[in-house]
């Protein structure tokens, strides 16, 4: 009985463990964005400032979540730097002139709103958020 | 040439005003930020950038608001003015920039007004304390007295990056040209100034130049360099209390600069070497022409980890060497740094760093040294800033 408990509470924190490797936010973009996938070193630099179009030659406009598990987590994974360094990054480009700082949101539910409505518009939500009226990204 | 370009970017913020009442704001993208610093100076021996840091200074002040819209998906203007106050430099509202910027794609760019001049490693930024770890950056290669006249010019840059295939990375190029203007009480006519040369309308020119940053295919590394050349110079000269009055002239000169860049995850290790080699000559009528000139050359390397999600700590190794002047501590300026700082939230954060500076070509001026400059000094900054 006791190894049967141990068994079940060590496959539960495996499978917890696992869940929380997977990643909990999904990119999404406005249907005008022409391709269903990109690399993450592209979402990178479009979430950077360094690069304001995809491969298959859209447009793209990132848009951010003012603050959140999803921001954190986007971050995190994509772009690979803390919140604070992340604005820090793009004030610089903002005071040197050279970019104008992304919009941010409040909600998940502003953020597909407006990626839905917005031609070129990038963002991210979580996973289990409603999702209408835009396209996923998958994310290589 | 300053007016006409301030006067188109003016222009054109009045005519995107006309349609703007058919638009919304909101469709106009418009953002206002700003930021600003107060630190705090404290030398063991002589005083730097014209402060009583011997006695604790809190004469180091910034603060800078932004403005810009974005009519059109490829369209930005915008215009930042500064307040900078630094001991005796400073104390005034300026024109950091106005620009009107055309991204046409990644590939292609065009910005021209008064814009940000993209030199060396940091030049666009190194005025905006919100975007690294230290306090001060390494004076060999960013002097902070003379930091506002070669951080823009009034002209235009093109900019863009090219893919070069996913064996070797990318390149992004800026070209740029335009007109400097250093105005009479410009950090880098300090020393002139207090020997009683005085220059009532300053001193400027024509220049142009280029950098090219390689993104190379190993993530986190850039590697670039950027040269300008500031063409021939000539201005009025005052001397002797204005009883004499005459002309400076400086020679064409090119500004070489090498550097490279490593970032990954916490970690940024950088390089960035620089010289400075400057011919000119103080002419007053009815006596022989005075040959002034300097021989900078400037280097640094400099590492920062980001300890947790908000503190970051670093240290750099600077150093500048005047070869035209004589053997002795006058010649070099030698500065080794530790710092800290920690954000508080995404607005709001401090910094603490300690220098221990050896030689005394940099920061130290006569008039704030009347009793002659050590060769050593420890300085301690502390800072507090805000960024919105």
């Amino acid at each position: 009985m006791k190894n049967l408990l141990f068994a079940s509470l060590l496959l539960a924190a495996v499978f917890t463990l696992v869940a929380n490797t997977e990643a909990q936010v999904i990119v999404i973009a406005n249907p005008s964005v022409k391709t269903n996938e990109l690399s993450k070193s592209d979402l990178r630099d479009i979430f950077s400032g360094s690069s304001s179009s995809l491969k298959d030659g859209s447009h793209v406009i990132p848009v951010l979540l003012k603050e959140g598990a999803a921001e954190d987590e986007f971050l995190s994974a994509y772009v690979g730097k803390s919140d604070a360094a992340f604005r820090a990054s793009w004030r610089s480009l903002v005071f040197s002139g050279q970019a104008a700082m992304p919009k941010s949101l409040d909600s998940e539910e502003a953020m597909v709103e407006y990626v839905a409505h917005n031609v070129g518009a990038i963002g991210y939500i979580r996973k289990e958020m409603k999702h209408e009226g835009i396209k996923v990204l998958t994310v290589k | 040439m300053k007016k006409i370009l301030v006067g188109v970017v003016a222009g054109m913020l009045v005519l995107w005003a006309v349609p703007a009442r058919a638009q919304s704001l909101e469709d106009l993208n418009i953002q206002i930020h700003g930021y600003a610093t107060q630190g705090f100076l404290y030398t063991t021996n002589n005083n730097i950038f014209t402060t009583n840091s011997s006695d604790g200074s809190p004469a180091w002040t910034e603060a800078v608001v932004n403005v810009s819209a974005q009519p059109t998906p490829k369209l930005r203007v915008g215009v930042q003015g500064r307040y900078f106050l630094l001991g005796n430099l400073g104390n005034a509202i300026t024109l950091d920039w106005a620009a009107a910027d055309y991204k046409a794609n990644d590939r292609f760019g065009v910005r021209f007004g008064k814009v940000k001049s993209p030199s060396g490693l940091l030049n666009e930024i190194q005025d905006i304390d919100p975007s690294y770890v230290w306090s001060l950056l390494p004076q060999s290669v960013y002097p902070l007295e003379s930091r506002n006249s070669v951080l823009s010019h009034y002209g235009g840059v093109v900019y863009g990056t090219l893919k070069l295939g996913d064996k070797l990375g990318k390149l992004e190029y800026r070209g740029f040209g335009g007109q400097r203007q250093l105005g009479p009480t410009d950090g880098y006519l300090l020393n002139q100034r207090e020997a009683g040369l005085v220059l009532p309308n300053g001193l400027g020119g024509t220049l142009e130049g280029g950098a090219l940053h390689w993104k190379t295919p190993l993530p986190g590394l850039m590697i670039g360099a950027s040269d300008f050349r500031d063409n021939h110079w000539t201005a009025q000269l005052t001397g002797n209390n204005g009883a004499l009055t005459g002309t400076e002239k400086v020679e064409p000169f090119n500004l070489p600069d090498y550097f490279a860049r490593y970032e990954k995850d916490k970690i940024m290790v950088a390089y960035e070497y620089d010289r400075i080699p400057v011919k000119a000559s103080l002419q007053f009528p009815g006596l022989p022409g005075t040959p002034i000139g300097l021989d900078e050359r400037s280097w640094y390397g400099m590492a920062s980890y980001k300890l947790t999600e908000k503190f970051s700590a670093g240290v750099y190794d600077s150093q500048l060497v005047d070869h035209h002047v004589a053997l002795g501590p006058a010649r070099y300026s030698k500065d080794w740094a530790i710092s800290g700082r920690y954000d508080f939230n995404q607005y709001l954060y401090a910094k603490a760093e300690q220098h221990f500076i050896r030689g005394t070509e940099l920061g130290f001026d006569p008039d704030m040294n009347p009793g002659g400059l050590k060769p050593a000094t420890k300085l301690t900054i502390l800072k507090i800033g805000v960024s919105f």
